[in-house]
């Protein structure tokens, strides 16, 4: 490192790295991404929740952004085979794995009235009486105006 | 000094004293009996490097009123000669010129004449020869030579990453053994691949998977950062890596080399074996490659992975192995002004995927992965490559006319446990997806010279593309592509030291994409509340049709020890399948891929210049260059929802880009070199849905220095060579969603490379011992497919690689 202050070409190499690094023109970009969460009182459902067949539920998530939220979505499908887990700080005990015969799913999606940057997801949602029990996972999923997306997911069993 | 012998003996004593004659200044040439007629002889010969005994091209042979000049493999013929004593002037620039005198009868043998590197200035040397030096400093196409000595010297786990230490290159890795090009921070199907003149042609697209090439065994390969379709037709729009022939073996040689390859971090073991041979006219080489290695080590215990915390079994990268075999054979003749060469090759590997995520979904498993680091188990991926390749070039007059032909299969599987996504229900078996496509290769080439101020190149390029898809996950359609392209160019010398360079090129391409229904139903719920189980289509049958023109135009002039050049050129691509026609789900990256047929193909225009000065003791170069997209084709994260994933759309964006490269080096005291090299692409979309952000996977403002320290011989090491690198790279925080920022590092590399006597007959064998990452530092690489779920770069690695050659 002693050849530096003797060699021109690295003191230009610094300055060009210098000089790059302060390019900046981050305005008018979004670069936040929207948040996602059930850790409040109301959130539906928490971590290793027992649903049971013929209930009705409401399944509630608060979502944020910085500038607008967009759109979100509510999946619900079987973990028979154990191929996941949540990303929720709990952990449940899995049932035993077993192949599925009329597994419950749940796939919709819905969007968010516009500019709104704070929104609770409120879905009403009955569990049929002829699926199969067991654990399933339940995936949450919101994206903002810009296109960035937040998830979370959560261990549940259905339960006769 | 002179020698006449016996042929047999003559190669006797030029084996056992190959390395003495390396060392000091021969020059031998050697008589020995043909037939040939009384009045009209021939002087055969070869002209070598004598310090590597390669061969040397464009040599002039001079003699009273005959003259030669050496081809691409170092031999000449001088005809029509009569018996008698000849002085034979040999001349090449950076050479010392050589006076050999030849007595001339009915049997003599070849004349093998070595040149020594010339050590005065060039200046003194008159030029009659160019070397191809001289010719890349004439055009002005800017692009980069990479010897067989740079890539044997910084030798890495994939061809990429070894050449990701060239300014301007960088890669996008999966693994320890995967990688892709990057030239200014554009990558997949904007960078063409050429092997043996022919484009290579696998699943470009996909980012979880590699080049398959053989690195061993590559002599020579040329880099052009920019656009380049003028000559390499579509997919050049952003650069090429050229993967040259190698040179033809000298007449009467036979030789080989064993490469041995062994890493710590991933406990990798790395074999090959290549030998070549010719005799007059016929020549063979052939390859031999076998790699394997375990799971790569990261300087981690635990991935944390937005809310998801993998543990790791003793720093293993989980299921990260893998396995690769390759072989090569070429058949060649060759004889005055006619070449030919046939190469068959095949590449074959198998590499695991990181077992905790697959793509960003997490997964669990009843595998038992860590019982042993070593084997590849769910998810991987197996692709074997195939390819038949032809070159052929005649000289007639003062056209030389080039002939490429090309065959290749690439068969590549993804295989992942099945389980149910969506609709979609438990899959019946692991595989996921397949490809199989067949690419035909045709290229036609006249170089020829009308005049002396004149290099004129004519060209034509068909290809033909047919690819099919298996497997339970639709990514992609299958498809048939065909296209054909013509382009001329022409290298005029405004005088000695100015060359203007201009072309153009039109092409025209049919894309037919084939339909595909899921095979299991989804369910609809229609607007009369009822509700309908359906296969879903997620592509169709559609013939498009694309028409495009490059075009270029640059200057190079030379100054004394500065070469200035300036190139502005437009290139094109055409889009592909999936941009057209996909319209599925990528369960692995939680979204919905949605092609568009109305796409344009995309066009480039580019401005490159570079100044170079290169003197004995220091040079430098810099290479500015400022690239304008009118619609790049990019994968939109929309803010919409297709079945719970996210849907990502290609659209078409404008794109500016600015950048460069700056290296230097310089030779300080005798035996100390300092290098330092920077590289900048500053990338902006200025229109579309994601105007004002950057394009994925940019790479951030990085630099190397690195010195390097020449021991005097010691023991049996010969010319001994220590040195250091250090990689620093700047934070990236210009990001598209989804990625995230990536902070800044600098990595410390190490290596000590010597020539081994093993015996004073036999040739050197060179060790190259190798420390990378010293400190074992955590850092992330922003370009790896890795980074989106937090795995870091690989730990400390100790790599000793031996080659042996015989």
């Amino acid at each position: 490192m002693k050849f530096i202050s003797k060699y021109n070409y690295l003191s230009i190499l610094f300055v060009l790295i210098l000089a790059s690094c302060s390019v900046d023109d981050s305005a008018n970009k979004d670069e936040e991404k929207p948040t996602i969460s059930i850790n409040y009182t109301e959130g539906f459902p928490q971590a290793c929740t027992e649903l049971v067949k013929g209930e009705t539920y409401t399944f509630k998530a608060m979502v944020t952004d910085n500038l607008a939220l967009a759109a979100y979505s509510l999946d619900i499908h079987h973990n028979f085979d154990h191929h996941t887990h949540d990303d929720q700080e709990e952990t449940c005990d899995l049932g035993d794995v077993k192949a599925a015969v009329n597994p419950f799913i749940y796939v919709e999606n819905f969007t968010i009235e516009e500019g709104l940057t704070s929104y609770e997801i409120n879905i009403s949602l009955t569990i049929p009486d002829d699926i199969d029990t067991g654990d399933y996972h339940c995936a949450y999923s919101v994206t903002d105006l810009t296109g960035w997306q937040a998830r979370t997911s959560i261990d549940i069993k259905i339960i006769e | 000094m002179v020698f006449a012998r016996s042929q047999g003996l003559f190669f006797q004593s030029y084996n056992i004293n190959m390395f003495y004659k390396t060392l000091s200044i021969w020059l031998c040439f050697s008589l020995y009996a043909m037939a040939c007629t009384q009045d009209s002889l021939i002087i055969k010969g070869l002209v070598v490097n004598a310090k590597t005994l390669q061969p040397i091209e464009g040599v002039n042979i001079i003699g009273d009123g005959f003259f030669s000049i050496s081809s691409s493999d170092g031999s000449f013929i001088i005809k029509n000669i009569t018996n008698g004593n000849y002085v034979l002037n040999v001349s090449h620039i950076g050479y010392a010129p050589k006076t050999v005198n030849v007595h001339v009868w009915r049997n003599m043998d070849l004349i093998y004449v070595a040149l020594d590197e010339a050590v005065t200035n060039l200046d003194a040397v008159e030029v009659n020869g160019k070397t191809s030096k001289r010719r890349d400093k004439e055009s002005s196409t800017i692009s980069y030579k990479v010897s067989k000595e740079f890539l044997n010297q910084n030798r890495e786990n994939s061809l990429m990453q070894t050449l990701s230490k060239i300014p301007g290159v960088s890669t996008i890795n999966i693994g320890s053994g995967q990688s892709k090009p990057v030239i200014r921070g554009l990558g997949f199907n904007r960078v063409a691949v050429v092997q043996n003149g022919i484009k290579h042609e696998a699943q470009q697209w996909g980012n979880d998977h590699g080049l398959e090439i053989d690195q061993y065994g590559i002599e020579n390969i040329q880099i052009i950062k920019g656009p380049a379709s003028l000559v390499y037709g579509a997919d050049a729009i952003a650069g090429v890596v050229d993967i040259k022939p190698n040179k033809i073996p000298a007449i009467n040689s036979f030789n080989g080399e064993v490469n041995l390859l062994g890493e710590s971090n991933n406990d990798l073991l790395g074999v090959s074996v290549g030998v070549k041979a010719r005799k007059e006219s016929w020549f063979y080489r052939s390859r031999l490659t076998l790699r394997d290695y375990g799971d790569y080590k990261v300087p981690t215990d635990k991935i944390n992975y937005e809310n998801y915390i993998f543990e790791l079994h003793d720093n293993h990268l989980r299921n990260t192995a893998g396995i690769e075999a390759n072989a090569s054979f070429n058949i060649g003749y060759s004889s005055e002004g006619f070449t030919t060469e046939t190469s068959f090759s095949n590449v074959n590997a198998k590499n695991g995927f990181f077992a905790n995520a697959h793509g960003l979904e997490v997964r669990t498993s009843s595998i038992d992965y860590d019982s042993s680091s070593r084997d590849v188990d769910l998810p991987y991926h197996k692709v074997n490559h195939f390819k038949i390749t032809n070159n052929t070039s005649l000289d007639l007059g003062n056209h030389t006319f080039h002939l490429d032909l090309g065959y290749q299969n690439n068969n590549r599987e993804e295989h992942s446990e099945p389980i149910p996504h969506g609709y979609m229900p438990t899959p019946p078996d692991s595989k996921e997806r397949a490809f199989n496509k067949n690419t035909y290769t045709l290229n036609v080439k006249d170089v020829f010279k009308p005049n002396a101020k004149h290099d004129v190149v004519l060209g034509v390029n068909m290809e033909y593309q047919d690819n099919n898809i298996g497997g339970w996950g639709f990514l992609i359609p299958e498809y048939t592509r065909f296209t054909v392209g013509a382009f001329g160019y022409d290298q005029f010398e405004i005088n000695k030291n100015l060359h203007l360079q201009a072309g153009i090129r039109y092409d025209f391409g049919v894309v037919d994409t084939h339909s595909y229904f899921d095979w299991y139903p989804s369910t609809r719920n229609n607007d009369d509340n009822t509700i309908s189980n359906i296969y879903l289509q997620r592509s169709q049958d559609k013939t498009l049709n694309f028409g495009s023109t490059s075009a270029s135009v640059g200057l190079s002039y030379l100054r004394n020890k500065i070469t200035y050049k300036i190139n502005i050129g437009k290139s094109f691509r055409m889009p592909l399948s999936n941009e057209l026609a996909s319209d599925g789900v990528n369960y692995h990256m939680y979204r919905y891929e949605k092609g568009n047929l109305d796409l344009d193909p995309e066009a480039s225009y580019q401005l490159d210049m570079e100044v170079d000065y290169s003197a004995k003791k220091f040079s430098v170069a810099l290479s500015p260059f400022v690239n304008f997209f009118d619609n790049y084709i990019y994968l939109n994260p929309t803010s919409s929802y297709y079945e719970t994933l996210q849907i990502y759309e290609y659209t078409q964006a404008k794109v500016f880009r600015v950048g460069g490269e700056l290296s230097a080096s310089s030779t300080v005291l005798k035996n100390v070199t300092l290098n330092a090299s920077a590289e900048y692409v500053y990338s902006r979309q200025t229109s579309g849905p994601k105007k004002n952000f950057t394009l994925p996977f940019s790479p951030p403002l990085s630099g190397r220095l690195s010195a390097n320290y020449q021991f005097k011989d010691l023991l049996f090491f010969n010319s001994p060579q220590l040195s250091a690198e250090l990689k620093v790279a700047g934070a990236q925080n210009e990001i598209v969603p989804p990625e995230q920022v990536t902070a800044g590092y600098q990595v410390l590399n190490m290596a000590f490379v010597s020539k081994l006597n093993s015996s004073k007959n036999s040739l050197p064998i060179e060790m190259r011992l190798k420390l990378n990452n010293v400190f074992h530092t955590t850092y992330f690489d922003h370009t790896s497919f890795y980074r989106l779920i937090d795995v870091p770069e690989a730990g400390r690695n100790i790599s000793l690689s031996l080659t042996i050659p015989f």
